[in-house]
């Protein structure tokens, strides 16, 4: 068998044209079909090879490599294939072993580096939520958004990574992430429901693994993306050492739970093999598992909280709060579109094999939805205010980032665009209900673009999937494409709604239940006289911008 | 009312989730799942939010 796939494999190199295929190879036993139809070339060309017939492949000479190699032909050629036994030379199994490490190196390379991408965008959230801020909690601000990636981490590293992916087992592009074995279920009418994983505690035992690393990796950027959520709509009253408290418990509990049924196979994923709802509950890059998680608890905390001094008068009406530097929130918001391009197309976790090259579809789609959310935002408050106000463009620029990151790699870019421009007005309109009907104090809008579009994008899923992607044939363990209800699939959009539901009615509940006991025993808010004062100095004990002569405040409105 | 507000809200996910037990068409479970969702956000906005409003700091 190994040496019928090697057989194909190097068939088709030859077709491509490779330094290895440039060596004799067998003579095909048919004609050459056309160009356009590769796959049947492979199929009658195969023939078994042996150890004897590469001992016929030679590399380029050395003093052929000693004059430079300018046009690329001569490197990486059957000299660069390692050998196990140099006594015996390159065999078959040698062969293998680089096409198979060949295989997975791009998808490690792939996933790392959009991870690092996905890292970088706690830079874009900082300066967001700080720009938002008023100056005299610069500090404060910057400090909440510099050590929620550490905390989270800590947390998720002692427990979190193993609840979200410590059963996430088998996944071909990491290598099979093997050590990610165990995920515990209970029978519920009928079939199981994954609830929680429990490999991976301190990526200790059979977890020290390569492709067990490249998955925490990724997946940790993911959950501190969550986390950093929260900080911006408490900014400005909240207890830096209670902030620290929250974020702990989130990135070690709440976030990966609802990771684990939605992504680490747990009860939501499996909605569609269980119950035949579509593929069960898809969610591509985390509209729901990232944002709308984060956006559900920023609202919870809202609630606990309260408002600001001064943002309400004493009849309700609300009074703007403007932050003191909108240069940095809207290059906050291109850092974050960078960083978006690892977010959504990294979440295929490979580049190579099982459709992973629909890549580029996802990129394009996040950058489209992107530009129509600014766009629908800006001229919603364009025409409703007079004036295409600057934050509120921002925040419908990242409303349309956040409602695709679902839908990314199921749909097309006309379906993106539709999606965007819907995600720049939703989250206009959502600030202006959370800020005068609920009357609820959201600092820089999280709830609305994270929260509101969160929701949208998972939805979005059961409404666009155009049911052309194909990732190895199938998705949550249902063979065949996501499909929308715009394209005869109505199951699909049970399943999302059904993951909704559970983001508002438990991941909301499970994060207002720790942090009102946590407001109970610890308290969120800092006094009158520290938010009065700013937070910087109280709390921090230095200002963000010392040379700054900063405004005193009444205390009412 | 608080406490009451987080049961209702819970109880609609636990509703929208049971869909699938309660239903095997796909239009019921629709029908069960907007109502859950309903439930939930009728307790965060109808009766939590409220709940905490009452002695908001700004009515001070």
């Amino acid at each position: 068998m190994k040496r019928l796939v090697l057989a194909v494999a190097l068939a088709w190199l030859t077709g491509a044209g490779s330094a290895v295929a440039q060596t004799p190879a067998p003579a095909p036993a048919a004609p050459p079909p056309a160009a356009a139809q590769p796959t049947p070339v492979a199929a009658s060309a195969a023939k078994a090879i042996t150890d004897e017939d590469l001992k016929s492949i030679s590399g380029p000479k050395p003093e052929d490599k000693a004059k430079g190699d300018p046009a690329g032909t001569i490197t990486g050629t059957v000299n660069d294939i390692p050998v196990s036994d140099s006594k015996k030379g390159l065999a078959l199994d040698d062969l293998v072993n680089t096409v198979g490490q060949n295989v997975i190196a791009p998808n490690f390379i792939w996933t790392l580096i959009t991870g690092f991408l996905v890292m970088f965008m706690q830079a874009g959230f900082a300066i967001v939520e700080t720009g938002l801020a008023r100056a005299k909690n610069a500090n404060h601000t910057m400090m909440m958004n510099f050590m929620v990636y550490g905390v989270g981490m800590l947390g998720y590293w002692i427990i979190g990574f193993a609840i979200q992916m410590g059963g996430v087992a088998p996944n071909t592009n990491l290598g099979g992430l093997a050590p990610l074995n165990h995920e515990v279920a209970i029978s519920l009418f009928g079939k199981n429901w994954g609830l929680f994983g429990t490999q991976g505690m301190f990526l200790g035992g059979a977890t020290y693994d390569v492709g067990v690393m490249v998955m925490f990796l990724f997946q940790m950027v993911f959950m501190d993306t969550a986390l950093t959520i929260v900080t911006g709509t408490a900014a400005e009253r909240w207890r830096y050492s209670a902030f620290i408290l929250s974020s702990l418990f989130m990135g070690a509990f709440i976030y990966p739970l609802f990771g684990n049924w939605a992504w680490g196979g747990g009860w939501l994923a499996t909605l569609g093999a269980s119950y035949g709802l579509g593929h069960g509950y898809c969610d591509f890059a985390g509209s729901g598992v990232v944002h709308s998680v984060g956006g559900v608890t920023a609202l919870a905390m809202a609630i606990i909280i309260g408002p600001r001094i001064g943002k309400y008068s004493r009849t309700g009406k609300p009074n703007a709060i403007p932050g003191h530097d909108i240069t940095l929130v809207l290059l906050g918001c291109f850092i974050l579109a960078f960083g978006w391009f690892g977010f959504n197309p990294g979440s295929t976790l490979g580049a190579a094999t099982s459709g992973n090259l629909r890549i580029s579809s996802v990129a394009v789609n996040t950058m489209l939805a992107g530009m129509a959310g600014s766009f629908s935002g800006m001229y919603y408050m364009w025409i409703r205010y007079g004036k295409p106000d600057a934050s509120m463009t921002g925040n419908a620029f990242l409303a349309g980032l956040v409602a695709i990151t679902a839908p990314s790699g199921f749909v097309n870019p006309m379906a993106s665009v539709i999606i965007g421009l819907i995600a720049g007005v939703l989250v206009c309109l959502s600030c202006e209900v959370i800020e005068r009907k609920a009357k609820l104090d959201d600092v820089v809008g999280a709830i609305s673009v994270h929260g509101t579009n969160g929701i949208w994008g998972v939805i979005s899923v059961g409404l666009f999937a155009d049911g052309r992607s194909n990732y190895a044939g199938a998705w949550n363990g249902v063979p065949g494409s996501v499909t929308g209800l715009f394209y005869g699939d109505a199951g699909q959009l049970v399943a999302q709604l059904i993951g909704v539901a559970t983001l508002i009615g438990f991941v909301f509940t499970f994060s207002f239940v720790f942090n009102a006991i946590l407001e109970a025993v610890w308290g969120h808010r800092v006094t009158p006289e520290v938010e009065l004062q700013g937070l910087d100095i109280p709390e921090m004990g230095a200002l963000g911008y010392p040379e700054f002569v900063l405004r005193e405040e009444a205390a009412t409105v | 009312m608080a406490f009451v507000g987080i049961v209702v809200t819970l109880a609609g996910f636990l509703v929208a989730a049971g869909s699938v037990g309660f239903a095997a068409a796909n239009g019921v479970r629709l029908v069960i799942v907007l109502l859950g969702i309903a439930l939930s956000l009728g307790g965060i906005f109808g009766i939590l939010n409220p709940a905490y409003q009452k002695d908001a700091v700004w009515k001070h």
